[in-house]
């Protein structure tokens, strides 16, 4: 799979999201990673650009893993920031629940941005032109960018090779939810493009295959949304394990108690005792090859 | 990235080999974790 000349993806473990790197005289980066990564993603971002210039970085969408990175860099590189328009308001008020921080465990050094783009704003990047794409689902205010010159996607956490970021809305209030990344699997399939980048994970050119196993997800967590439950309690719990890389076995209980949104999804869906929740938990994520107990701990396996 | 070594603490690669990780062929990848091998990189 060949990218088009002046586009560099910085891939890295699932902690932080891909930067991708349009270069140009001035160059944009697309987000900026996990705020543990920052310093390291500073080092990668100015290794790409070769002594060019930092001149925008932008978001796909505001969760910890893409745009924890965004203080360091506009410290280093004193680059202009944008953000999807509906991600503005939570920023302003650095709202620690929509943006799933504390309540999930995660962290994310706050910044504050230039502008703000929406769905059908056209963005110079790099040497091409993009669209922005409204991509609601896993995140409501998410946006991807669409390049036809390039034929490329840039689709966050829209689309992914082997399925798409957990839709947490659904499980907090916002019916739609669901509906809305579907919209949004179909906007993809409408596009013509040759490779798709995703906010996790290679770059892939399959996106017939890659829509019709995202298609096959989400028909499961409609058909039962317990199961999007357990998604994302294993999503939650394997970030904060990618992070923490060890936990006692008998902390893992009262863990799951005081993370507000794990106790919530297992409260109001999955009504498991405590300890029964834990269980269930670890021997999946283990089974998954995400995990494996080592002595009286659970350490992550990546 | 630790000072001492220049390798990320996490996976032993080299800046350069992160920066090049998404280009790589899998033959190229299958290289550089043969080399983190004798780095003693976690299995």
């Amino acid at each position: 799979l060949k990218l088009p000349r002046g586009i560099q993806i910085l891939e890295r473990g699932w902690l932080s999201s891909n930067n991708i790197v349009l270069l140009a005289k001035g160059a944009t980066v697309v987000d900026s990673g996990y705020g543990a990564h920052a310093q390291q993603t500073v080092a990668l971002v100015e290794h790409a650009l070769q002594g060019r210039p930092l001149e925008r970085l932008v978001n796909t969408h505001c969760h910890s893993d893409h745009m924890g990175g965004n203080a360091a860099l506009q410290r280093h590189f004193r680059c202009r920031t944008s953000i999807p328009a509906g991600e503005a308001p939570l920023i302003d008020r650095w709202d620690e629940r929509e943006l799933i921080l504390s309540a999930a465990d995660q962290r994310a050094e706050r910044f504050s941005y230039d502008d703000t783009f929406g769905d059908g704003d056209a963005l110079a990047m790099g040497d091409y032109e993009w669209r922005v794409i409204a991509a609601p689902g896993h995140d409501t205010h998410a946006v991807m960018f669409y390049s036809q010159q390039a034929r490329v996607l840039i689709s966050g956490d829209a689309l992914w090779e082997n399925g798409f970021g957990a839709v947490f809305a659904q499980l907090f209030g916002r019916e739609s939810a669901l509906a809305e990344t579907r919209s949004t699997l179909e906007r993809i399939a409408a596009l013509d493009c040759d490779i798709v980048i995703p906010g996790h994970g290679r770059p892939f050119g399959d996106v017939g295959a890659a829509l019709e196993r995202a298609f096959s997800r989400l028909k499961g967590y409609e058909e039962d949304i317990t199961r999007l439950a357990r998604h994302v309690v294993k999503v939650l719990f394997t970030f904060a394990m990618l992070e923490k890389r060890s936990m006692p076995l008998a902390a893992v209980p009262a863990y799951l108690e005081r993370v507000a949104i794990l106790a919530e999804i297992n409260r109001g869906y999955l009504k498991m005792a405590p300890a029964a929740f834990s269980d269930w938990l670890i021997a999946d994520l283990e089974r998954a090859g995400a995990l494996e107990r080592r002595g009286s701990a659970v350490v992550a396996r990546s | 990235m630790s000072p001492d070594t220049g390798l990320c603490e996490g996976c032993q690669r080299t800046l350069e080999e992160i920066a090049a990780w998404s280009a790589m062929s899998a033959e190229e990848k299958c290289a550089v974790l043969a080399q983190l091998q004798k780095r003693g990189a976690r299995p």
